[in-house]
């Protein structure tokens, strides 16, 4: 099956239609109102990768919520295979940026969690945990807390909860962000041969460019202020893209200095704003 | 901290307990006033006295009884209130004055008041441990609720887990564990003196009336003898919490 | 001040008091008014124990020994806490007899203090000092030995001499513990005076309580209750002011 085949039979894995999200900030007695997603219409295919990337606070973690379902837009539809949704499904999972994990449990039970809620017998669910956990290499550590392990460890760990569920999507927000840079860039290759294997849909947050560009089939970038879609730009580059020399090739530079002119922009403004 | 290697430390405090004891012994002897000073000797024989007798497990399981279920209506009451005071702002406007007040009144002047109103039977004194032990638990209760996780909360939110009930005990209560646990040692510590007190103002029972009516007839003695389980019982009960409570230190 | 009231701060807990007080009031009157003492009956006999002066002469008797036991054992309390902390041997030999007479509750001691002090002034006044000042000094040493090691690398790099070490490291690390001990002091100074006034001396606010259950007088109970509460609330709200201010001081090293 072809790119292409999969777009003619299937509806969008996640599709977002005309989607507002404000806050109301109370500092003291003035209540202000934030625009935190003004209007977005997105359509992300199955199976494909986009990655996020966006000035901080312009709502990309507003933006994955509302995709998870753990909040609710003001106005528009989240759509999960072309059906309406309004709370959090077994099709979608979310992997956190601070992992998220239940400090009091192990890194087994931390994995077994989603299938628990989900009354799933306790036996099944460990078969499961294991296997995923096995396959990141950490069944050494199933009886660990995850204070015992590694930024890096518990992050794997975090990955194959979301795996374990067995979802479609992942939803994941600045997952590599709290872990240092080489074992990064290893965790990249691992979640990219997990995605091409599995055939997952995956939303990627990140502040980082190369990441941004290096993942993706798409790059959607946000713009600051009221949350918007400012572009979303395809990135042409060859898989598997393992290969450390991706990052040397036209392609890759051309749309990363692309994406950081316009991102520059909005920091000089913010910068502004803040200084007057 | 400056820590010394522990079995320097527990060499040192042996060392300590055998001088001390001897001196105590020696002392009481040349002393020669019992009433004053019983030598450890003394202070030993009348111990082997109480436990041959049955007297001193009889009062120790009355005390324990008693301490148990005060520590369990204080838990119970202190849970429910701690989270009414968390969850709600009414809640804690209504109710905490009320704790606050009672946290800093010594149980000893409130037992008088519960003499007549509930007697002296097993529920006042009761009342007694559930009035020295349950705001630690109540105070600890509210203060872990309060900091709420909202990251894990929003993990089992994700995860499918629906309903403030479920999160309270999948995701709340397990997170304030740690506090929870610091509360009940404290609750427990103040527990073991509100038993006492009840069992020495209320009606003589379990091992707080054994100290008192030795005292009455000055077997100074006896006294000692039985002042030490009752210390060991503290120690022992807040000991077990802390051994627990380290168990939970997860970060 | 209709602002004022207007905030659940202030409103809640009035309305609460005066629910508390009314239904008080109503079932107290409609089972035994002399047992269960309503409100109304206990402000009468708090208005009668002032006029007469006998609440204000007892509070004046438990001060008396409250401040001077608490004072005694500040004294003693700090520089033999700095002892056990400077000298870690005596602290770690002596650990074990100060936890274990903390643990003790007092009113099981009372039989003791009868015979080595009598049932006066002096009785009384150990009864506050004794257990208030082991609160202080465990808490000081526990201070004087919790120096970072950081921070002393930190001043031993830069070469600072002894007393520079003491003056920046050593007595700022110690302050935010003295000053918890103090307060934990203070709560059993409370405690200490009030059951040397019920068990030993018949006097003072706790004589005046333990008068009350003999003439069998709930009112005049709650009026000393009531009188010990505030006096509790203050000191230690005082304490609690302080010790929060000195909270800061406590980092902890990683
Ligand atoms: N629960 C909330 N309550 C109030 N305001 C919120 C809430 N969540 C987000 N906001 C506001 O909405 C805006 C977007 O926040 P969001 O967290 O989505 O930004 P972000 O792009 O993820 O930022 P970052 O890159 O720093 O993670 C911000 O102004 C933020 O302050
Ligand atoms: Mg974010």
């Amino acid at each position: 099956m072809t790119n292409a085949t999969i777009r003619n039979t299937h509806p969008p894995a996640i599709e977002l239609k005309g989607i507002r999200k404000s806050f109301v900030l109370s500092e003291g007695r003035n209540a202000r109102t934030v625009m935190a997603l003004d209007g977005i219409d997105l359509a992300i295919n199955q199976h494909e990768f986009v990655t996020i990337i966006g000035p901080s606070g312009c709502g990309k973690t507003t933006l994955l919520r509302v995709m998870a379902s753990l909040i609710l837009p003001d106005a528009g539809d989240v759509l999960v295979d072309g059906a309406p949704v309004s709370e959090p499904g077994t099709k979608r999972a979310m992997v956190f940026q601070t992992f998220g994990l239940f400090p009091w449990k192990t890194v087994i039970d931390n994995v077994t969690f989603p299938l628990m809620v989900r009354k799933l017998p306790a036996a099944k669910a460990r078969e499961i945990a294991m296997e995923h956990l096995v396959r990141v290499g950490l069944e050494k550590f199933v009886d660990a807390h995850p204070h015992q392990l590694s930024g890096g460890m518990q992050q794997r760990v975090g990955l194959s909860r979301a795996l374990a569920t067995g979802a479609d999507v992942l939803l994941m927000d600045e997952p590599f962000g709290a872990i240092d840079a080489q074992t990064r860039e290893f965790m990249q290759e691992e979640l990219m041969r997990i995605w091409q294997e599995e055939q997952k849909t995956v939303i990627f947050i990140t502040h980082d460019l190369d990441e941004a560009v290096m993942l993706a089939d798409r790059v959607l970038l946000m713009s600051r202020g009221p949350g918007r879609v400012r572009e979303i730009i395809d990135v042409d580059l060859p898989r598997p893209r393992t290969d450390y020399d991706v990052r040397v090739r036209k392609n890759f530079t051309e749309t990363r200095s692309h994406l950081w002119n316009l991102l520059r922009n909005d920091l000089v403004e913010q910068r502004a704003e803040e200084t007057t | 901290m400056k820590r010394r290697p522990n079995h320097e430390v527990r060499r040192d405090q042996l060392i300590g307990v055998a001088v001390f004891l001897t001196v105590w012994e020696v002392s009481a002897q040349a002393f020669d006033k019992p009433l004053l000073l019983p030598p450890v000797s003394a202070i030993l024989a009348a111990l082997w006295e109480l436990l041959i007798s049955g007297a001193l497990i009889k009062a120790l399981g009355e005390s324990i009884l008693l301490l148990v279920a005060g520590l369990a209506v204080a838990s119970l009451i202190g849970f429910i209130c701690g989270t009414l005071i968390a969850r709600s702002k009414t809640a804690y406007w209504m109710l905490n004055p009320y704790f606050s007040a009672l946290f800093v009144t010594p149980t000893i002047a409130l037992v008088p008041l519960v003499l007549v109103w509930f007697g002296f039977g097993f529920t006042g004194r009761v009342i007694v441990v559930v009035l020295a032990a349950v705001v630690p638990i109540l105070f600890s209760v509210a203060s872990g609720l309060r900091d709420s996780p909202d990251d894990l909360i929003e993990v089992a939110r994700s995860f499918g887990v629906k309903g403030e009930i479920q999160l309270l005990f999948q995701v709340r209560l397990r997170a304030a564990m740690p506090v929870l646990m610091a509360g009940l040692r404290l609750a427990a510590g103040r527990a073991v003196v509100g038993m006492a007190v009840a069992e020495t103002y209320l009606r003589l029972g379990g091992i707080g009336g054994l100290i008192k009516s030795y005292g009455a007839v000055f077997q100074t003695d006896f006294v000692f003898a039985a002042i030490l389980p009752l210390s060991l019982l503290g120690i022992a009960i807040v000991t077990l919490i802390s051994r627990f409570e380290r168990r939970l230190h997860w970060t | 001040m209709p602002s004022r009231l207007t905030k659940p701060s202030v409103w809640l807990p009035i309305l609460s008091l005066v629910l508390v007080l009314g239904g008080w009031e109503v079932v107290g009157r409609s089972i035994d008014p002399l047992l269960f003492a309503p409100p109304s009956a206990v402000a009468a006999t708090l208005a009668s124990l002032l006029a007469t002066g006998e609440l204000q002469a007892a509070a004046q008797v438990t001060m008396k020994a409250l401040f001077l036991g608490y004072a005694l054992a500040i004294i003693a309390g700090i520089p033999f806490g700095v002892l056990m902390g400077a000298l870690p041997r005596l602290g770690d030999i002596l650990q074990p007899y100060l936890y274990a007479i903390f643990s003790t509750p007092r009113v099981v001691v009372v039989p003791l203090i009868i015979v080595w002090f009598g049932i006066g002034f002096e009785a009384r006044l150990f009864l506050v000092f004794f257990w208030s000042a082991i609160a202080i000094s465990v808490n000081t040493a526990q201070g004087v030995r919790h120096a970072r090691p950081d921070l002393v690398e930190v001043a031993r790099s830069f070469r600072a001499n002894r007393i520079e070490m003491a003056r920046h490291v050593l007595i700022p690390g110690a302050i935010p513990f003295v000053v918890a001990g103090l307060r934990i002091g203070a709560e059993r100074a409370i405690v200490g005076v009030i059951i040397g006034e019920m068990f030993l001396q018949i006097v003072g606010l706790g004589g005046v309580i333990q008068k009350g259950s003999v003439e069998l007088l709930p009112a005049k109970m709650l009026s000393a209750v009531m009188v010990i509460a505030v006096l509790g609330t203050i000191i230690v709200t005082m304490l609690d002011l302080v010790e929060k201010r000195f909270q800061s001081w406590r980092g902890e090293s990683t």
